[in-house]
């Protein structure tokens, strides 16, 4: 008995050894996508959800055509820790190394995900040639400026996810005009980051809004990271009577200060450029209720609910049930999209090759889950708009009555902009 | 006017917040010498098991609150009776031995999924109210009657009772303590215990302000050792003091410099603090063992 | 254990060679040299051929490597030979990283320049910065160094130049496996004849009982701002070769990683030896690179290691390994 059990064992690893190389000559080779990204962190784990879904979507759908085979995406994830305070940005350049030299990534997309991680990479992927869709995190103009100013050099990189200048012209002040005309508000206090982009931010609010005709309260208060205690400058807003107070802060302390504004019933609506605290689904839950009426961006649509184009509302519930939540995070639904963009730029390119597939993505033309994604041919940023058939839209939502409800671009709009009951 | 009220509430508050932050550094340091870098770990993982008490098990919010408390001190404990008591008196060793104990359960709590900025505690009392026409809310009012009477209850403890009497003379010399019978090693596992305790009583009271995240666990790290040193390494009395200097500092500071300025004159105040009077302004001077 | 059980004892013996007495070598015969040369042999071809046999990533570690190990060096002969426990070691880095990158694009030097101007310059800046500390001593000395890279990069933070949040890009690039291997164990051994040399017994003693060289009529500011200087020297260097390797410096060239994985590395190799030392730094950065798979864990992991090597082994490995190397062992019955 035992001897025919251990012959029937061998006969079946023989089998099964036969048949296995069998199997993988079957299947082509995997395309390899590398994401460099500080997975333990909101801005690294939501595209790493983004990526995979895309990925298990477009694999279940057979695979990218190359040249005649279709071959699968595999996504290879690499912890950079950059968000970490305390780690130098040579970690994350070091994790972008290996995914090219180690994993043999053909293609990197994500992150990583700090400014200064994001611009120093930049030498590095254009070094080895590798095409790179940012996703998440940087938000400087410096990054697409750059490649602008040397495009044979930077033309791997891209960009498809929003950036400063555009989020602050283009989108928040439109908003804070819509909301100044709705309900006769016109003074402003800024309360910002001490980190690159949101100084950008602060400043250009300052001076464009000045502009408008708006009071602008003092120079934009600057808080170092970390900050904790925001009560001296909610009391000045709340003395110099302030209405409106932008917020750009991408650390987690922010919750801290919607939670005071809150208790303190500051007559001004908080409307958050970046805000990281409100952006995630269970912000309202976690802060009982006091996030009500925080506005938030979210830097491209899908990433809360909205119509912005068939795909968007797809997209949302897919995601909501592949990971059991719905998106958080800004980098999400840009993160998704980039691999179906890279899956079309391949197909279309025909090649691996790297300077194929740019010139492809350049002539990248589809409609998305936020709007018509086009790249900027000189810059490699995507091209931004207010309405989702002419560009990649947005999203400003408002929390009301616990949901994150859309209030701009008004093309994609699922509700009206509310005031705090003490505004009245 | 207006102002200066403002200044003179929402700055007590702030020392305060810094004071409980440090409080539980400062005893330990100050009773047994021992530098507890795992401090802001002890900090928010008593956050989290609270939070854990509250939404997963359902417990009594306040209950859920003390056994928190109590489960941080057995933690502190263990740390120091398995693991710091072998490399006790090797400064370094210490720092770094209790350092890479902070960051296993840092890093451990964000790899076991705590992350992101959802997990929150609920406040002790809703509401607001108006101290000559300024807000605040009511938690932060008990935040700081707690804090301060905590302070007064650490003098008492210390002052009048067996354990803190007990502790004081380790503080002051540990020979003569052993030399009547203070068992020291016993003494350090008690102090260790109850300066994790007072990081989780901090941690209870000030992470309904904000969120549970694991980052919070480095700042208060770094916060609680500034004030210490600016206080003084050893003396708690000057922690408490420190912190209300360096707590009004920080509001001036914001008020009339502007807010990025905020760090750079805390860690000013360190670095001028340490190069002309190490033990801190209030500690006690020991010249020949500081600087030469 | 009953009574009759025989008890034993391990003894150690010194190996039969009469090169006990440090720095001076009376060689019998080829065997005792071999004896001798081997150890340092091992450590310089094995250094050497390095880059040769490992991987083309891998060979970029081997940088990152040598680069933690000066820095490593730097910590052990500040801390274990003139009595400076230096956190300070993002301090050096940042310092020289942002003077290379200052050199490089806004003056347009090459990196050959670069690197050593920055190099000294750097360590110039820092010896200068630091010589109001020097008085100090212990653990107030480790706090304050501790304190001047975050002091730094808030400072660079609030007055938004140099870049500010954004960094210095566009560092040319300067990887030369070699350049660090052979700086490195320049250093290392000339660090090793110096703490044996005049100037070494000074601050060995400055370092045992400063009020004695005080008594003796010497300057212990001057001994200790020499000290420093060559500290600075290899932690500028460090940095400055950073900068050139990742094409950047930034904020983050002031991490908290490059004061703390030192002395990691010091420990696990053995605090002292200064080769010990290096050593770790050659075990730890890879272990680190290696550890990445895990994500978050890996920290954790790291931290563990860290933790039992300094409560149950805090010798470290060079020693133990000397040890092994210099005595027999054997049982003796008692």
């Amino acid at each position: 008995m035992k001897i025919i059990n251990s012959r029937v064992l061998l006969i079946l690893l023989v089998a099964v050894l036969l048949i296995l190389p069998g199997k993988l000559a079957l299947a082509e080779e995997p395309i390899t996508i590398g994401a460099p990204l500080s997975t333990a962190f909101l801005y690294g784990w939501d595209a790493e959800r983004g990526i995979t879904l895309a990925v298990e979507e477009i694999n279940a759908a057979g695979g990218v055509k190359v040249a005649g085979t279709k071959r699968p995406f595999k996504v290879e994830v690499i912890d950079t820790r950059d968000l970490e305070p305390g780690v130098p940005v040579s970690e994350a350049l070091l994790a972008v190394e290996k995914l090219i030299l180690e994993k043999k990534a053909d293609f990197i997309m994500g992150g990583p995900v700090r400014s200064e991680a994001g611009l120093a990479a930049m030498d590095l992927l254009s070094k080895y040639k590798k095409i790179s869709i940012l996703t998440t995190g940087v938000l400087t103009p410096a990054y697409h400026a750059r490649v602008a100013e040397n495009y044979d050099k930077y033309k791997y990189l891209f960009r498809i996810t929003g950036e400063a200048k555009w989020i602050a012209i283009g989108e928040q002040i439109p908003a804070l005009l819509k909301i100044g005309e709705k309900f006769g508000l016109n003074r402003l206090y800024i309360m910002i980051q001490d980190v690159a982009h949101a100084r950008a931010f602060g400043n250009i609010f300052a001076k464009v809004m000045a502009q408008k005709g708006w009071t602008v309260i003092g120079e934009p208060e600057i808080y170092p990271t970390g900050s904790t205690d925001f009560s001296m400058g909610l009391l000045k807003a709340r003395r110099e009577k302030a209405q409106v107070i932008i917020i750009c802060m991408d650390m987690p302390e922010s919750s801290i200060l919607l939670k005071q504004w809150y208790d303190m019933k500051v007559p001004a609506l908080p409307f958050g450029s970046i805000i990281a605290a409100a952006e995630q689904p269970g912000f309202w839950k976690a802060s009982e209720g006091k996030g009500e009426y925080a506005l938030a961006n979210v830097v491209n649509a899908g990433n809360a609910p909205s119509n912005a184009s068939d795909w968007t509302m797809k997209f949302y519930d897919a995601y909501a049930k592949r990971w059991g939540v719905e998106p958080e995070g800004y980098g999400t639904s840009s993160s998704y999209m980039a691999v179906y963009v890279l899956k079309e730029a391949i197909e279309k390119a025909g090649t691996l090759d790297s300077d194929a597939v740019v010139t492809a993505l350049e002539k990248t033309d589809m409609m998305g889950v936020y709007g018509r994604i086009k790249f900027d041919p000189k810059s490699h940023q995507v091209v931004p708009s207010l309405d989702p058939n002419e560009g990649a839209v947005g999203t400003i939502f408002q929390w009301q009555a616990g949901k994150r409800v859309v209030v701009f671009p008004d093309s994609i709009a699922m509700g009206e902009i509310k005031l705090p009951p003490w505004m009245k | 006017m207006d102002i200066l009220i403002e200044i003179l509430i929402y700055g007590s508050i702030h020392s305060i917040t810094l004071a409980l932050m440090a409080l539980g550094f400062a005893l330990v340091y100050g009773t047994s010498r021992v530098p507890n870098f795992a401090h802001g770990a002890l900090y928010i993982i008593c956050g989290f098991i609270a939070w854990s008490f509250l939404k997963k098990w359902g417990v009594n919010y306040y209950l859920s609150i003390v056994l928190s408390i109590m489960v941080i001190g057995l933690i502190g404990a263990l740390i120091y009776q398995f693991i710091l008591i072998r490399v006790r008196g090797m400064a370094i060793s210490e720092i770094i031995a209790s350092y890479a104990i902070g960051l296993a359960i840092l890093e451990g709590l964000r790899w076991g999924g705590f992350k992101g900025m959802t997990y929150t505690l609920p406040t002790f009392i809703q509401g607001t109210i108006f101290i000559a026409g300024v807000p605040v809310d009511l938690h932060r009012i008990v935040v700081l009657i707690c804090g301060a009477a905590l302070v007064g209850f650490l003098w008492v403890f210390t002052h009048f009772t067996r354990i803190g009497l007990a502790l004081r003379g380790m503080a002051q010399d540990e020979r003569a303590a052993l030399m009547l019978g203070i068992d020291s090693d016993r003494m350090a596992v008690v102090a260790m215990a109850f300066g994790s305790m007072l990081a989780g009583l901090a941690a209870a009271l000030l992470l309904p302000l904000g969120n549970i995240v694991v980052e919070t666990g480095y700042n208060v790290l770094i916060l609680a050792i500034a004030v210490c040193i600016v206080g003084g390494l050893g003396s708690w009395m000057g922690a408490v003091l420190a912190a209300l200097l360096i707590g009004f500092a920080q509001i001036l500071t914001e008020v009339y410099l502007g807010t990025h300025f905020k760090s750079v004159i805390a860690l000013l105040a360190i670095i001028v603090t340490l190069i002309l009077r190490p033990s801190g302004l209030f500690g006690r001077q020991k010249e020949l063992e500081e600087r030469v | 254990m009953n009574a009759n059980s025989e008890q034993r004892r391990r003894e150690r013996l010194d190996r039969g060679i009469k090169v006990r007495s440090d720095g001076i070598y009376s060689l019998m015969s080829y065997r005792e040299l071999c004896y001798l040369v081997l150890p340092r042999a091992v450590l310089i071809t094995g250094m050497l051929i390095l880059p040769l046999v490992v991987p083309t990533y891998w060979q970029k570690v081997v940088s990152y490597v040598c680069i933690y190990a000066l820095l490593t060096l730097s910590f052990d002969f500040l801390a274990h030979f003139v009595g400076l426990v230096s956190l300070g070691g993002a301090f050096f880095v940042g310092t020289g990283g942002y003077f290379a990158a200052i050199l490089n694009t806004v003056l347009g030097l090459p990196p050959l320049l670069s690197i050593p101007i920055a190099t000294i310059l750097g360590a110039f800046i820092c010896t200068l910065l630091l010589l109001p500390c020097l008085p100090l001593r212990g653990v107030y000395f480790a706090i304050v160094t501790l304190m001047y890279p975050l002091l730094f990069t808030r400072v660079i933070e609030a007055l938004n130049i140099l870049g500010g949040t954004d960094g210095m890009v566009g560092v040319t690039n300067f990887t030369n496996h070699y350049f660090i291997i052979i700086m490195l164990l320049a250093f290392l051994f000339g660090i090793r004849r110096l703490v044996n040399q005049d100037l070494g017994l000074v601050l060995r003693a400055v370092k045992d009982n400063d009020q004695a060289v005080r008594a003796s009529g010497m300057s212990i500011t001057y001994y200790k701002t020499i000290a420093v200087f060559i500290g600075s020297v290899m932690g500028c260097l460090a940095g400055a070769y950073l900068a050139h390797v990742f094409e950047w410096a930034g904020l983050s060239s002031f991490a908290l990683d490059f004061s703390i994985l030192p002395i990691a590395a010091t420990v696990i190799g053995g605090a002292g030896t200064l080769v010990g030392p290096v050593l770790g730094a050659f075990i730890l950065v890879p272990l680190n690179e290696w550890l990445r798979d895990f994500g978050t864990l890996r920290i954790v992991i790291y931290a563990l290691i860290l933790l039992a090597f300094i409560v149950f082994r805090s010798e470290g490995i060079m020693v133990y390994g000397m040890r092994k190397y210099h005595q027999f062992e054997k049982w003796v019955k008692v």
